[in-house]
Parts: structure tokens; C-alpha cells; sequence
């Protein structure tokens, strides 16, 4: 069994409609589609404060040979 | 989401801003002692764009001091093309500084005195030099050592004196060939802090081009970090950074860019 500091399991992409996004969040998975979309191999990191995503962070890798 | 009261400041876009450098298929042989051709750099192109910061990474003998030393016209290429603003590069001007690993200042001149000698070399008037050169050397908090002679500085404040020196001429492009390279790990920081901050007030508008085998310096200071192969020299990897300014080596991005160019160095050097 869970205890409560186990973060929660996300939601299935199905259940999406079920989160019952804000506006807002809705801005933020925007923009990280828009970035993830970007990038073939690489990272970003979701910088939070206070509860708030204040930065998306990304390093983005190309292989040259 | 609130991006804009970030205490940070976002990492900037450089798609869209002018060529500085372009440089493509450049080959740089040398002959040894024993007469033997040896290619340093084998064939490398690449693009830097104004206001970018590149660190160009690599082991020992890659050659990457070459292809800097060729973009300050230091050196030549054995062939291809290296234009600057659209112009091939035929020698060194004040339009790029350089740094190098030792600091090479006048040792009869004070730190000042370094500074206003680099100011009238590249034409700026003599009732303008010295508020000039304090300016620079405030900047990198070196206002109390100005009349100091550079013996009476340690090494990290020599290297200092020298980015003072270097900017102070407000060149477009800096380039650096192992900087921080002689000095001790805590100089080192301090002046890596300098020139992150340096560069960010520039607000885009200068173009540093630093090489590097220190795999932590490359990750925090660039933009880009194009991480070369052991000798012959060819681009191997490319990592674009987007983490805003000042960064720190303990930022998670920063930590696990370290980590994955240094894996891939490693593979490179036992090949």
C-alpha cells in the first residue's frame, strides 16, 4: 500500500480530460510538448518553485559521426 | 505560469541572429621534428552566431587550440574556409580578443597601466583611457590592484587583469584557449562567475568562443559545446544548453550534461 509521501501515479494520456486542467497548466503542457517536440535525444527539466513551473531547462544532443 | 518573475533569467533563442563564424571543411596539417605530416584538425565545420557562447571540448592534442588560434588569425589552415561576418579570416584584428592560458601582461607595466597600453593600441583616445580602464578592472573587482605590477598579483588575479584587458577593448568576439587552465580551483570559479557575467550584460551582442578540456567549465559556460574526437580532430557530439544564466555545476541539467560528455570522452579516449 501507498503511504502518503508516494508521489501519485500520472494520469493515463486517456484520462486526461479527468484532470480537469487549468488554463494555466494547460499553457505549461503546451509549452513542454512544444519543446519535447523539439528534441530527439536530449533532457528537460521542469524547474519548480512555490508550486509553480518557473523554467523549462533543456540540452538537446546530436550525434555528428 | 510564471515565466517572467523568475528570479532567473530564460535562456535566449540564437537561431535567428546573424553568422559571426563559418567555418567548413577546415584542415590544419602540421609536420613533426621528424618530418611526418600530422593532421590536427581533420575536416570540421561548424557555425557561431552572434551573441552565442561555444565551448569547443575535446582531449589533449584534438585540436582545438588550432581551430581557435585560426579563428583569431593567429594561424592559418592548411584548407577550407573560415569567414567571419561574411569575410575570410587573413589575420588577427581588434575585433577579437584573445586569452590565453597564461595572462600575459607587460611585467614593467601596473595592471593599469596594461589596460590603458591595449586601449591606445586599438585607437581609443588618450583622455578616455583611464576612466575606461577602471571601469573594466571594477568590473572585475580588481579597482584596488590597479597600480599593482602584475608579480604582485596572484595568478588568478593576473588572469582577471587580463579579461579586464581583453573587454576593455570591447571587442565583438572573445576567445579563450584554456583560460582557467593554470589556475587553482577556487580562482577558477571566480572567474568563471566573471565571465558568465560579463557575457550575460553584453545582452547577446558578443560572441565568446572558449576551448576546453575541463568537461564541468563547458557545461556551465556554454550556449553549445561541441565535443571533439582524440587527434585527427572531428566534431564528434553536440550538446545545445537551454538553462538560463548564472548557472551553477550543481544544477541538475548542468550536473547530467557533465556526466553524459564525459561518458562519451571517456569512450573516446580509451578507443
Amino acid at each position: 500500500m501507498a503511504d502518503e509521501s508516494t508521489p501519485q501515479e500520472p494520469a493515463a494520456p486517456a484520462d486526461l480530460g479527468a484532470l480537469e486542467l487549468t488554463e494555466e497548466e494547460q499553457a505549461l503542457l503546451g509549452k513542454v510538448t512544444d519543446v519535447v517536440r523539439r528534441i530527439h535525444f536530449g533532457t528537460v527539466l521542469l524547474v519548480i518553485q512555490d508550486g509553480k513551473v518557473v523554467q523549462i531547462e533543456a540540452a538537446e544532443k546530436f550525434r555528428l559521426r | 505560469m510564471n515565466l517572467a518573475g523568475s528570479p532567473l533569467r530564460p535562456a535566449p533563442d540564437r537561431g535567428d541572429a546573424p553568422v559571426k563564424f563559418q567555418v567548413r571543411d577546415l584542415v590544419r596539417t602540421r609536420t613533426a621534428t621528424s618530418g611526418a605530416k600530422v593532421t590536427a584538425v581533420d575536416g570540421v565545420s561548424f557555425d557561431v552566431h552572434q551573441g552565442e557562447f561555444v565551448c569547443l571540448l575535446g582531449p589533449s592534442g584534438c585540436g582545438k587550440t588550432s581551430i581557435l588560434n585560426i579563428l583569431a588569425g593567429l594561424e592559418r589552415q592548411n584548407s577550407g574556409e573560415v569567414l567571419m561576418d561574411g569575410r575570410p579570416v587573413t589575420g588577427p584584428g581588434p575585433d577579437r580578443a584573445v586569452l590565453f592560458q597564461e595572462p600575459a601582461l607587460f611585467p614593467w607595466l601596473s595592471v593599469r597601466a596594461n589596460v590603458e597600453l591595449a586601449l591606445k593600441l586599438v585607437g581609443v583616445p588618450p583622455g578616455a583611457r583611464p576612466d575606461r580602464a577602471m571601469h573594466w578592472l571594477r568590473n572585475v573587482r580588481l579597482e584596488r590592484f590597479a597600480d599593482a605590477q602584475p608579480h604582485e598579483l596572484s595568478m588568478g588575479m593576473r588572469q582577471r587583469a587580463a579579461l579586464a584587458r581583453a573587454l576593455a577593448c570591447d571587442p565583438d568576439v572573445l576567445l579563450g584557449d584554456e583560460p582557467f587552465g593554470s589556475l587553482d580551483a577556487q580562482a577558477r570559479e571566480l572567474l568563471q562567475d566573471e565571465v558568465q557575467r560579463v557575457w550575460v550584460e553584453s545582452e547577446n551582442t558578443k560572441t565568446f568562443v572558449f576551448v576546453t578540456h575541463n568537461v564541468r567549465e563547458a557545461a556551465l559556460l556554454a550556449d553549445r559545446v561541441l565535443v571533439m574526437s582524440a587527434a585527427p580532430g572531428r566534431f564528434i557530439e553536440e550538446v545545445r544548453i537551454h538553462a538560463p544564466w548564472p548557472r551553477r555545476l550543481d544544477d541538475v541539467l548542468v550536473a547530467r550534461v557533465v556526466s553524459e560528455i564525459h561518458d562519451l570522452l571517456m569512450q573516446e579516449v580509451e578507443r
